[in-house]
């Protein structure tokens, strides 16, 4: 299948999970979206039988607020029946609003921002120790890269020469409350990560193709961890979402509901035809 | 026993290197404090299992989880409050929420380094990482124990914060293997117990001495697990003794004393004195110095004790 096609149904299954739980991140979701897409059903060796395989691909949402999308991703890859996230935010439930390792596939607790990273480079170090052939990737925030604890295991990584650690920063140019570049400056993301002798691309973030030329370019880099810096767009594929700072946190009511599913289901029409 | 005294921190590092020799999953991850952590030469020995960071303690602490991920065992040690305070929510999240198998080491603490005031004071260690569900709390009491609790750490699974202090401290008992969770009774008695945990045990010992010379029999427990706390052994000192003091390196609020109060208003309740340092940021001088300004000599405790029960 295209993989347009399957991000389109990712993003639906995220507005769903959100508006039947009235809770969620939904523009930090639907701008992940194409990454979590490219890395699930392309990139990664990874798979439900092997969630504990010592040979797997490692992936860190240290964005964690955007679990939602990971939930939608890795149900649908069958780690777990999609039945089970109709517990989505109940009591009891294990699927609560933050990644944690007692779902199949995740393989970190998070929630906290800037310590995914630290935790990614402590895995890529251990895949080197080992000589292990598995890759890690971290997704972290453009909001995130406001904590310094991130800047720490930047250090790291690059002092290390992890090749073998690929992050992404999901620069959709929102927090919680308002434009990064009002709340702290983020510019010259690229060279601030050159900087500390890291391998930087920027791309397209909501362009899969261009998400996945990405990856693949990484994995050939030696001597140099990459970081993906991934212009994206928060809200991506709902238009009355995109570039919305209220649609943070926002629970969509029953009828932007039934708009959101609708375009989403015109845009994946749109990538049926072309791709015939 | 008698007059041998051991520098901690130094045994410390030869326990772990000892371990490593056979143990392929331990790392040593330094904060630029390695060589203070008594790991130089195991970093020359096995540059492979060792890895220097800089100081970044919260990123290292991120690291060992990462790296426990896999299967290894890191071992983390610097100096008391930059391991505990410093990175304190990475404790809780990467190690303590994730059940990761890393072992977190707190050197120079308590007043070791009593002279460099109190950003180097390390006194509520004990109340905040048992704060962290299922993270064992480790405070050993003499050099030989500190072997035999290295070996215990290493053989549980899951994340462990150890105090160790720096100065040379006597040699208590015989080195005998440790349980983590368990409490010994040092000396026998009968009119009250003191409960001890870490190398302040050595002053409370002397302490008892002093009161015996006084005609007061005292019980002395050393409970150098502080989470979990030994409750079977609190209950027994209760009954036998009627009464509980507890002496710690540390802020009266939270630490030993907190932990045995929980067990004593709930299981056994007896009158109980929480001996330690008051909640405020301490003064500094010589380690000496600061044992008799805040009454934690041999001396000060035996007075504390004898107000206690008169
Ligand atoms: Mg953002």
């Amino acid at each position: 299948m295209d993989l347009r096609m399957k991000a389109c149904d990712i993003r639906t299954d995220i507005v769903e999970i959100i508006h039947r739980a009235g809770t969620g991140h939904i523009g930090g979701d639907l701008s992940v979206t194409d990454i979590l897409v490219d890395l699930y059903y392309k990139q990664m060796n990874v798979a439900p039988d092997k969630a504990a395989d010592r040979e797997r691909d490692r992936f860190v949402l240290s964005k964690g607020h955007s679990v939602e999308a990971l939930y939608a991703v890795l149900a649908d890859r069958g780690f777990f029946p999609k039945e089970d996230l109709l517990t989505y935010a109940q009591p009891g439930s294990k699927y609560i609003g933050h990644p944690n390792n007692k779902v199949n596939g995740i393989e970190m607790n998070t929630g906290s921002l800037g310590h995914g990273l630290s935790v990614g480079v402590g895995m890529a170090l251990a895949g080197r120790m080992d000589k292990k052939k598995y890759r890690v990737y971290v997704v972290l925030g453009d909001g995130e890269m406001e904590e310094g604890s991130v800047w720490e295991a930047v250090t790291a990584g690059g002092h290390y020469k992890l090749d073998n650690l690929t992050a992404f920063v999901d620069r959709n140019r929102l927090q919680i409350s308002g434009p990064t570049e009002e709340i702290m400056t983020q510019d010259k993301q690229e060279d601030r990560w050159a900087a500390f002798g890291w391998n930087v691309l920027s791309i397209p973030g909501n362009d899969i193709e261009a998400v996945d030329d990405a990856v693949e370019l990484a994995k050939h880099i030696k001597n140099k961890p990459t970081v993906i810096i991934a212009n994206t767009t928060k809200g991506c594929g709902v238009s009355f979402m995109e570039n919305q700072v209220g649609w943070h946190h926002r629970v969509p009511t029953d009828q932007e509901y039934e708009q959101a599913i609708q375009e989403l289901a015109q845009r994946r029409m749109q990538y049926a035809q072309d791709s015939e | 026993m008698d007059t041998i005294k051991r520098d901690p921190r130094k045994e410390f590092g030869k326990a772990v290197a000892e371990l490593a020799e056979t143990d392929e999953r331990i790392v040593v991850l330094s904060a630029d404090s390695g060589g203070s952590a008594g790991f130089k030469d195991f970093a020359e020995q096995h540059p492979e299992k060792y890895y220097e960071f800089g100081i970044m303690e919260q990123g290292i602490t991120g690291i060992a989880a990462g790296l426990a991920t896999t299967g290894k065992i890191p071992v983390f040690c610097a100096i008391a409050p930059f391991v505990t305070c410093r990175p304190y929510e990475m404790f809780r999240n990467d190690l303590g929420y994730m059940k990761q198998n890393v072992k977190i080491v707190g050197r120079n603490a308590g007043f070791t380094y009593s002279d460099l005031g109190a950003t180097h004071h390390s006194l509520e260690d004990y109340a905040i990482m048992r704060m962290v569900p299922g993270a064992v709390v480790l405070a050993p009491q003499d050099v030989g124990e500190i072997r035999s609790a290295v070996k215990a750490m290493m053989d549980y699974n899951g994340p462990v914060y150890m105090r160790i202090g720096n100065g040379a401290i006597p040699d208590l008992k015989k080195e005998a293997a440790f349980i983590i969770g368990k409490g010994e009774i040092l000396r026998e008695g009968n009119d009250l117990t003191i409960l001890s945990t870490g190398s302040i045990t050595g002053e409370v010992l002397c302490a008892a001495a002093l009161l015996e010379d006084q005609g007061i029999s005292v019980m002395v427990i050393g409970l150098p697990t502080v989470s979990p706390i030994d409750c079977e052994i609190i209950k027994y000192a209760a009954e036998k003794t009627g009464r509980i003091m507890t002496v710690e390196e540390h802020y009266i609020c939270g630490g030993l004393g907190g932990s045995v109060a929980e067990v004593i208003a709930q299981s056994c309740p007896v009158p109980l004195k929480i001996h330690g340092v008051p909640h405020v940021y301490a003064t500094s001088g010589s380690y000496e110095e600061l044992l008799r300004y805040y009454k934690l000599d041999a001396k000060g405790i035996a007075a504390v004790a004898k107000d206690f029960i008169a």
